[in-house]
């Protein structure tokens, strides 16, 4: 049995000329076909070629934002009583009394839709994004289900959407990192780095996580100023002296594919150094931008700031980026269970303005005709109060919605029985969201696989379905 | 660019197509269940199988594949393959019609394996049958049986003989041997880890016995470095990390003795069966080996979900979900470490390409259904483990209460024990009045009902925050202090003493007035239990934003004692009024308490006793019923008996599978094996039958199930796996184990997927070398270190690896035969694998070179980062913050603490694993993060400038500095033209930066 990697290994070894194939973004990299670096996908024609991913971490309150349920307010405080035999349970409370949605609604949009009062932009590009408001998660613990949204497993170990579509669309630009990952100023989401793991894929496809905030925002990208001994002069002869030392001992000793790719890291990685910084400069951005993007107001500033840093990436030709709102804690994320009240309204205050206003730029350029913008949580919340005004975890109904790139604009998949507890019509699961995203990139997510430990892996396990409706 | 290489590997795969079918006698013989069946069940036999006949077609029988389809045609043509569909269509050919039509594409390989099955007359192994008996008769659980060896020529070992049979079968010879400086770097980064130091270089490259290297060899297995290096293949593959992983990603503490055991049983050599068994069921062993209960450790390395398994309600769907997925990764992990099948692949249907079913798969449920993760305590020193099993039992003894041992308990020899505690302790006493108060209320709506024993229970409505008041007179002439006793009941979230859902309290303050508006300050306030973070202090700091809590001492009574500075006097009519302010919010309410008061001597005696007690006590000897006799004796005994365990020196705890172990919120002890049932589709919601526990029915030599008593304790049935498991007639193990240890030499196992001896995985190279390696393995001693020196001592072990030759002119030449052409992958080892070194053996040369290295071994992890408290849970680390400088800084790799969902970004970007999955080979990955983390991470930085300090301290000039380095970096002399670069690189720019240099090159990186 030839298994399709060792004809790769077979191939690439002992044939110096080839060694690039093995290389950095595309070393392991599935994808086989030259289309996948403008828009012929990997195994249908693509839509969209790069995507954003804004991630509310914490289980987003949906009727709050977007699932509009009147008989919650009309019977606040009832007992919660719905006609249906599934049992009345909640993951860290005891069941309370119906709590109606402290906030107003009103219909937008030529497609009328109903947003709460708590999103007053993005209430003004409705006819611009396709609503998900059936989202089920199998788990309403934080820890699996944001796993299971991001890598389709609710253990660790698996790799997720941003590894998965670096894996198999590779890297446009190899001078900048596929997939990026920009987390809360206030630290990482629910399972921190877990949530970007690249899994048993090659590590080359986990997110490179920059955090603006930290001392060293992209690990090694320059040597410390502790190392004095590093001069410009020391890096710039010692990386020329490096690479002639491998490259003669290449020649002396052998023709090892591995040997030659690790002269051509070396290469890129010295590019890397110097594009990242142009990437960050957001002094090269109007006035008017920074006021569109809120980073002249503290409250909405670092979520602004990684937007537009997200929409300079993308426009650079990074694949992925994901910009993370909350950071995990009980407090400072969507995770509401004290009071929705108090709670919710500063995390929308923090992201409705950058949000709508990356809508707003996105489209403007034109990057709309390749990217696509995708909004999620890891699960919605429930109907019934915890306490006397917060919100418990709830799997079985939440929300999502996408636009751009080969997204049907102004829809709504999906519906909630009538107290927003559980998705009733056209339920969405996150294998289906992953599926349709994979089919815009151009990807069939069941041949999407790698084989690890005697399983063929995908993202969307043995699950899936595209969700038609969504698509232009 | 890869484009290039695809393009090339079909060139290259459609060249050897057609070199074949000039030159058939070149052209390999096919085989059909080695070579054409696994394709078929790949990528075919679900659709087209014994199940399902889309159309009308099945490839599982030869007859019916041939001639069947939905047209007329055969779809098979006996040797022509251009002519047969099958062809056709899996290489896509004709327009829709490209097979399979979802999941991965044949590669061209593939397609070219089935054009030559079908060019050599498309033959099975019966004339009709494609797969008769092809359960039994699979390479991996067919009977091991002892081949015959080879013809073993003069100079060589029984490896050499196999190897050299399947290479002079397809025309190759091995390479010839590899240089003595080659050899010595590989053997030292194979067995320890390290490089050899220059005196090691010399003294090995001057040492011309015959027997040099064989004593080389033996040197390293004896060194302690030696485990060290061979438990982190363990540790990945156990999936071991020290945190639970998820988004409560808490520290455990005690995870490390496992990682101690497993470099222990390294280095002792421990025969593998027994390590099995140690792993598996070290408690159900025969006494005197507690001191291996730290092997238990292997079961709970894996990720834990603490949220759903400790936090969230067990009443919900979830927490159940969630044990089972749990038990998954037990079962997981021992199933595919010791057996190498895809156990795990039967959770919601029959494994679809290997013989094991749904139901084997819940009996192995069942053989880990009375175990959880915890801390457990055990003994090094066996006869401390007994005594205090001892004391444990007698203490159990005391809640069933049986009839002898109330007899015991009111014999003479207890009674008089009794009284001679009860004269000497009246004294020290506390004397507690109940405080009976006139009115009770709570101003935020808490129900507070009173209670026959003088406490007051909370129900109704459940506020977020509430103050109870209590307001009555005390038939006392002073009070010196007051006690606050919480109580469990069984109306409480797991039973209070707290109303909130987990059964915890915050007491923000408590206040106390005497007549009207005299507010007292309390001076000392004691408690039993304070939570972290939330000391009972923090009740009297007059801050409400502060309070006592007692999480996670959930389920226990718990009291608190506020003490005055000074006694204050008091009338029998003075008003007393107490509050208890809760106002945390969140319903971290006081679910049942009672107070009490006292005028006794300060400071008060924070020991006291239970006001049942105290009452029996009141009561004269005499007057006392049996009832209360007993109840007494049980008091005393219990306290006895744990002021005696109290006094044993202080077990160790691993975290481990654990039955028994200190509860923490929810998670407890389970009370016995919970019942385990098939899950139809792996749903929760679909129990079927009742799992009996057991193993595999594959292995027909073997009981599949066990026969375990209900009576028997659980782990009973984990000792019950272990025997079948390591059992002389289970194949697997056996070819497992040899396997890896094979693969760790080579890079490479004789069967190319460790973790996967089924039908989708790969076949053995040498089937017969695997099978005699696993018998006298099994046979002889099962000695790991015996089985590591037949493979170094082989010639097959010391060739060259490389693929050329240098020439008369000094330029490299690809070899001269055929080797690079028929088996350019090295699959029949006719040279040696060169491999990159991988994160701790870079890491560790790195130390080892610069002179850091810290041999001590053990004890807890060396955290290299720097640790916060989070928001929540999981904390905040930082390893930029980390002073490389410490202590902590210089252990061996091993030592590292390993953070699962925050691992170390330098060990990460050299594909160190981050412990959530199951690793039998490590990936070897080239990024521009790896060139990164070498160029630029403080720790390389570091090391460059010590080892310059170093080399700069000895005797001698820039030339010979660079010249010690070379030799310390890649243990052979500089050449010529290479030391002029590096001198001048050095003068210029000091040695730092070409130490910084030397650890970046590929020769530092890779072994040849």
């Amino acid at each position: 049995m030839i298994s399709r990697r060792s004809l790769l290994q077979n191939c690439g070894y002992g044939l110096g000329g080839i060694a690039l194939f093995q290389l950095l973004g595309d070393e392991g990299t599935f994808g086989a076909s030259n289309l996948s670096r403008g828009m012929g996908g990997l195994h249908h024609a693509a839509k969209a070629n790069r995507v954003i991913q804004l991630f509310m971490n914490g289980g987003a309150s949906q009727m709050d934002l977007l699932d509009y349920k009147p008989m919650l307010q009309d019977r606040h405080g009832q007992k919660f009583e719905p006609s249906t035999e599934s049992r009345i349970e909640a993951a860290t409370s005891v069941p309370g009394n119906i709590l109606g949605s402290p906030f107003s609604f009103a219909k937008h949009g030529d497609c009328g839709r109903w947003v709460s009062s708590l999103m007053p932009n993005l209430a003004k590009h409705v006819d611009d994004i396709a609503v998900l408001l059936s989202m089920t998660s199998r788990t309403n613990v934080h820890g699996p289900a944001s796993y299971l949204m991001n890598t389709g497993f609710q253990l660790p170990g698996f790799p997720c959407l941003g590894a998965w579509v670096s894996y198999g669309l590779g890297n446009i630009n190899e001078n900048l990192p596929a997939f990026i990952v920009l987390p809360d100023g206030r630290g990482l989401p629910y399972n921190q780095r877990g949530n970007f793991s690249s899994g048993f894929l090659p590590v080359t496809h986990q997110g490179t996580m920059i955090q603006a905030n930290l001392a060293e925002p992209l690990h090694g990208l320059r040597a410390p100023s502790s190392a004095r001994f590093i001069t410009p002069e020391s890096e710039r002869d010692g990386l020329l002296l490096l690479a002639e030392t491998n490259r003669a001992s290449l020649a002396h000793h052998d023709f090892d594919p591995r040997m030659e790719s690790r002269i051509r890291a070396y290469e890129l990685a010295a590019k890397l150094q110097l594009s990242a910084p142009e990437v960050f400069d957001l002094s090269q951005e109007s006035a008017a931008t920074h006021t569109a993007y809120g980073l002249d107001n503290p409250t909405t500033e670092d979520f602004g700031r990684r937007c537009l840093l997200a929409r300079r990436m993308i426009e650079r030709g990074v694949r992925m980026v994901q910009v993370w709102s909350g950071a995990n804690g009980p407090t400072g994320n969507w995770d509401n269970h004290s009071s929705i009240i108090n709670e919710l309204p500063p995390m929308t205050a923090a992201t409705d303005k950058p949000t709508a206003a990356l809508l707003s730029d996105l489209k403007a350029r034109g990057l709309f005709d390749d990217t696509l913008l995708l909004w999620n949580t890891e699960f919605g919340r429930m109907p019934f109060s915890q306490g006397s005004e917060g919100r418990d975890h709830n799997g079985s109904a939440g929300i999502g919605w996408m636009a751009g790139a080969g997204v049907r604009p102004g829809v709504a998949v999906g519906e909630t029985d009538e107290w927003s507890w559980k998705a009733v019509k056209e339920p969405v699961t996150n294998y289906d969201f992953h599926a349709t995203v994979l089919q815009l990139l151009g990807i069939d997510h069941e041949r999407l696989v790698y084989q690890h430990n005697g399983a063929d892996r995908r993202l969307t396990d043995v699950h899936g379905h595209v969700i038609h409706s969504l698509l232009s | 660019m890869k484009q290039i290489a695809l393009a090339f590997c079909v060139l290259l795969s459609l060249q050897v197509a057609s070199a074949y079918s000039q030159n058939p006698e070149a052209m390999p013989l096919v085989r059909f269940t080695e070579d054409v069946e696994p394709i078929f069940v790949r990528s075919c036999t679900k659709c087209h199988g014994s199940l399902r006949q889309e159309s009308n077609y099945r490839l599982d029988h030869r007859v019916l594949a041939i001639a069947g389809g939905a047209s007329d045609a055969p779809s098979i043509v006996p040797f022509k393959s251009d002519d047969s569909p099958l062809i056709q269509y899996v290489s896509g050919q004709v327009d829709g019609m490209l097979m399979p039509p979802r999941g991965s594409r044949l590669t061209s390989a593939e397609i070219n394996v089935l054009r030559l099955w079908i060019d050599q007359g498309a033959v099975g192994p019966d004339s009709s049958t494609f797969t008769a008996n092809e359960n039994q008769q699979w390479w991996s659980i067919r009977p091991l049986v002892r081949p015959p060896a080879p013809v073993v020529l003069d100079g060589e070992n029984v490896i050499d003989a196999f190897i050299r049979d399947r290479l002079n079968a397809v025309g190759l010879s091995p390479s010839p041997p590899a240089s003595r400086e080659v050899l010595l770097r590989r053997v030292y980064f194979d067995l320890i880890g390290l490089p050899p130091n220059p005196d090691e270089c010399e003294s090995f490259m001057t040492d011309s016995g015959p027997l040099a290297y064989e004593r080389l060899v033996d040197r390293l297995l004896a060194s302690p470095r030696y485990g060290e290096r061979w438990a982190r293949y363990w540790m990945d593959a156990a999936h071991f990390a020290e945190t639970h992983g998820h988004d409560q990603d808490r520290i455990r503490e005690n995870a490390w003795p496992y990682r101690d055991y497993l470099i222990d049983a390294f280095n002792h050599d421990t025969p593998y069966g027994q390590f099995v068994c140690e792993q598996l069921a070290a408690d159900a062993i025969p006494q005197g080996v507690t001191s291996k209960i730290a092997a238990l450790g292997f079961l709970a390395a894996g990720p834990w979900d603490e949220s759903t398994l400790r936090d969230i309600r067990e009443d919900t769907l979830d927490r159940q979900i969630g044990r089972y997925i749990d038990r998954d990764d037990m079962l997981t992990n021992v199933m595919t470490n010791f057996t190498s099948l895809t156990v795990h692949c039967a959770r919601c249907h029959d494994h679809k390409f290997d013989p094991i079913s749904q139901s084997d798969y819940y009996s192995l449920q069942a053989v880990f259904a009375g175990v959880e993760r915890a801390n457990r305590s055990f003994d090094f020193d066996p006869s401390i483990e007994q005594r205090r099993q001892k004391l444990r039992n007698r203490i159990k003894q005391l809640d069933t209460l049986d009839s002898s041992f109330v007899e015991e308990l009111l014999g003479p020899e207890s009674q008089q024990a009794l009284v001679d505690w009860e004269l000497s302790n009246k004294a020290g006493r506390v004397d507690w009045l109940l405080f009976q108060p006139t009115t009770v209320t709570a101003i935020n709506g808490s129900e507070l009902t009173y209670q026959h024993d003088g406490s007051y229970l909370a129900s109704g409505e459940r506020p977020e925050r509430d103050t109870y008041e209590l307001s009555g007179v005390a038939n006392l002439s002073a009070i010196t202090g007051i006690r606050l006793e919480l109580l469990t009941d069984k109306a409480l979230p797991f039973q209070g003493p707290g109303r909130q859902d987990n059964g915890n309290l915050h007491l923000s303050e408590f206040e106390i007035d005497f007549g009207g508006d005299n507010h007292v300050q309390v001076s000392r306030a004691l408690s039993d239990f304070d939570q972290d973070g939330w000391g009972v202090q923090r009740a009297v700091d007059g801050k409400t934003e502060t309070a006592w809590g007692i999480y996670p001492q959930v389920g226990k009574s718990h009291e608190a004692i506020f003490e005055f500075a000074n006694a204050i006097p008091i009338r029998s009519n003075t008003p007393i009024s107490i509050r208890l302010k809760q106002l945390h919010g969140g319903g971290h309410l006081i679910g049942r308490f009672r107070v009490s008061v006292t005028s006794d001597q300060l400071p008060l005696s924070p020991s006291v006793l239970p006001t049942n007690i105290e009452a029996i006590l009141a009561t004269d000897i005499q007057s006392r019923s049996k009832e209360q006799r007993i109840e007494l004796a049980v008091h005393f005994e219990r306290e006895r008996l744990s002021r005696e365990l109290d006094a044993l020196p202080k077990p160790s705890l691993v975290y481990a599978a654990a039955a028994d172990f200190e509860p923490d919120g929810s998670l407890v002890p389970p009370t016995g094996p919970r019942p385990i049932h098939r899950l139809e589709r792996g749903d929760i919601r679909s129990p079927k039958e009742l799992a009996i526990p057991g193993a595999l029915t594959c292995i027909s030599a073997l009981p599949a199930r066990f026969q375990v008593d209900s009576m028997s304790p659980e782990s009973a049935r984990r000792a019950a796996l272990a025997k079948w498991l390591v059992h002389k007639d289970n194949p697997l193990i056996w070819r497992s184990i040899v396997n890896r240890i094979w693969q760790h030499h080579f890079g490479r196992g004789i069967v190319d997927t460790a973790n996967d001896f089924g039908k989708l995985g790969s076949q053995p190279t040498h089937p017969e070398l695997l099978d005699w390696l696993a018998t006298d393995f099994r046979d002889s001693g099962q000695s790991i270190k015996k089985l590591h020196r037949s493979i170094l001592l082989s010639n097959t072990y010391r060739q060259s690896s490389r693929t050329t030759e240098v020439n008369l002119q000094g330029n490299a030449e690809r070899r001269d035969d055929d080797s690079v052409r028929v088996d350019s992958d090295n699959r029949l080892l006719w040279r040696m694998n060169r491999t990159r070194l991988d994160a701790e053996c870079i890491r560790d040369a790195m130390l080892s070179i610069s002179g850091q290295l810290d041999s001590r071994m053990g004890g807890p992890s060396d955290r290299q980062f720097d640790l916060k408290p989070g928001r929540h849970v999981t904390p905040v680390v930082d390893y930029g913050l980390f002073d490389l400088d410490s202590s902590a800084a210089r252990r061996r790799s091993v030592y590292r603490f390993l953070f699962r969902t925050l691992p170390d970004p330098f060990m990460e970007a050299l594909d160190c694993p981050a412990g959530d999955q199951i690793v039998s080979v490590r990936a070897n990955s080239v990024t521009v993060q790896q060139a990164l983390a070498l160029w630029n991470d403080s720790f390389v930085l570091r090391m460059s400038e010590i080892w310059a300090d170093k080399l700069q301290l000895q005797k001698g000039d820039s030339s010979q500095h660079v010249t010690k380095a070379i030799v310390e970096a890649f243990c052979r002399n500089p050449q010529q033209p290479e030391l002029d670069r590096f001198i001048r690189y050095a003068e210029k720019h000091g040695l730092a930066n070409l130490c910084r240099l030397l650890l970046n090159t590929n020769e530092f990186i890779f072994v040849d």
